[in-house]
């Protein structure tokens, strides 16, 4: 029997992540094997346990939230790449409005996966140039009349990106925001925000099931 | 031995060049993949070309905080390094709490701690190489059954699915502008302008189906609001 697209792209989607994954701790091996430095292994194992504890939940967490929305092939893409909320999410979603495509779907699924791909290369040549010309462009991009600018990338991109779908979906949009101005206004939440966006989902998902039950998104397009 | 020496050696360079040419090989890779893909179940060149073309255009401002946090961690870790991590999956926020987290296990103060030995650039390299590959083996161990479970659901009720993923991404979109509602000044008056230029943007390409800038809209939005910002910033 012939693979299907989506067999195909689960294989190189795989077979990439394991290669990326050995790659990334060939790094370290190789550096330390040759110039014969090595840590002392309790603290190795301090500092991995560490950044594990916090990171293994987030990470899983992370993939529930955005696989949906992606779908697979894009996944397989963008946890090599990174950058997921403020570069690939909001292209891939843009990306995917302007096709008139929605997630879930094989035509979804293609268009997230065209939209990363293009990202990230995009990205990569970006911080690539940004290495190579570090010395000229320093100056430039950390003078201080620029910083707001960059500062408030976030903020700007998100007004844009919110607005859009919160007029087009007002009514899935309306109670996550306001159980998180509420937290906010409680506990300053501004260095955990990628802990809440798994928590939000969770919020928002279980206040568009009370609604769709009630029969309140029936006209929903996503 | 200097530990900047270390840090600053060809061999991360070169190892570092292989990974990325790598990950830029994917990427070509899936794109060629899911094209000639879209063209076999009717999605037109034009689509497809219109995804890529303003993909490329909104990519471009949101990678110059890479470049940013990238001259940030080099006089810390040498050049190569924060290339690499960089280049790949983790965000400037994840890298400095992960090498922050290496530099303390080695019973330093932190990553601004004297006397950074060799020793503790190592193991600051392990704990942030480490830290960050949970995603990616979670999408190679566990993608098909999540798909297949989405699947499941699709045939079950394909409207729930639908109001789902949405959910999921105004959970998102919520965490990013609630607190800068709470917050104010200059990020919340830059937020509003955004979101007040996006919305004018599509109303005028929907009255007066202008297509072209429908597909710049989110990066005309967006640079206008970053650009008021320092307009703001000297106001306040």
């Amino acid at each position: 029997m012939k693979k299907t697209y989506n067999d195909e792209m689960h294989r190189i989607g795989r077979l990439s992540g394991i290669t990326v994954i050995a790659f990334i701790f060939l790094i370290p091996t190789v550096v330390c094997l040759y110039f014969d430095i090595f840590p002392p292994i309790t603290a190795l194992l301090k500092g991995i346990a560490m950044v594990c504890m916090i990171y293994i939940p987030i990470s899983i967490a992370e993939v529930l939230t955005y696989a949906p929305l992606l779908g697979s092939s894009a996944s397989y893409l963008v946890f090599v790449t990174g950058n997921l909320t403020n570069l690939k999410i909001p292209c891939a979603k843009m990306a995917m409005e302007q096709c008139d495509v929605k997630s879930s779907t094989e035509e979804g699924d293609i268009i997230a996966t065209i939209s990363v791909a293009a990202s990230s290369i995009t990205t990569v040549v970006i911080v690539f140039i940004g290495m190579l010309l570090i010395k000229p462009i320093e100056p430039i991009i950390t003078a201080p009349a620029l910083q707001p600018a960059f500062n408030n990338i976030l903020p700007a991109l998100f007004g844009a990106l919110g607005a859009y779908f919160i007029k087009k979906e007002w009514k899935l949009a309306i109670v996550p925001l306001v159980v998180i101005i509420t937290i906010s206004l409680i506990i300053n939440i501004n260095g955990i925000l990628g802990l809440f966006i798994p928590i939000m989902g969770g919020v928002s998902i279980l206040a568009s099931r009370i609604m769709y039950k009630k029969g309140w998104l029936n006209n929903v397009k996503g | 031995m200097d530990y900047l020496s270390v840090a600053n050696s060809s061999l991360i360079y070169i190892l570092g060049s292989i990974l990325i040419l790598f990950i830029v090989f994917q990427s070509f890779l899936f794109l060629f993949k899911a094209y000639k893909r879209g063209l076999q179940i009717g999605l037109t060149k034009e689509k497809m070309k219109i995804a890529i073309k303003s993909s490329i255009t909104f990519s471009i401002v949101p990678s110059i905080p890479i470049v940013i946090a990238l001259i940030a961690m080099v006089p810390k870790l040498g050049t190569p390094f924060p290339w690499i991590r960089l280049s790949i999956i983790g965000s400037f926020q994840y890298e400095l709490i992960a090498a922050e987290t290496g530099a303390k296990a080695m019973g330093l103060e932190g990553l601004n701690a004297v006397g950074l030995s060799p020793e503790a650039f190592a193991n600051i390299m392990w704990v942030m190489s480490i830290g960050i590959v949970w995603g990616l083996l979670t999408c190679v161990l566990f993608l098909k059954k999540i798909e297949k479970g989405l699947n499941k659901q699709k045939k079950k009720d394909n409207l729930w699915l639908t109001i789902l993923i949405s959910s999921l991404f105004f959970g998102m979109i919520s965490v990013f502008v609630g607190p800068v509602i709470t917050t104010g000044g200059v990020p919340l008056l830059t937020m509003v302008s955004s979101a007040a230029i996006m919305l004018g943007i599509s109303f005028i390409t929907e009255k007066f189906k202008v297509k072209w800038l429908k597909n710049f809209a989110l990066s005309f939005s967006m640079i206008i609001g970053m650009a008021l910002a320092i307009f703001y910033n000297t106001m306040l």
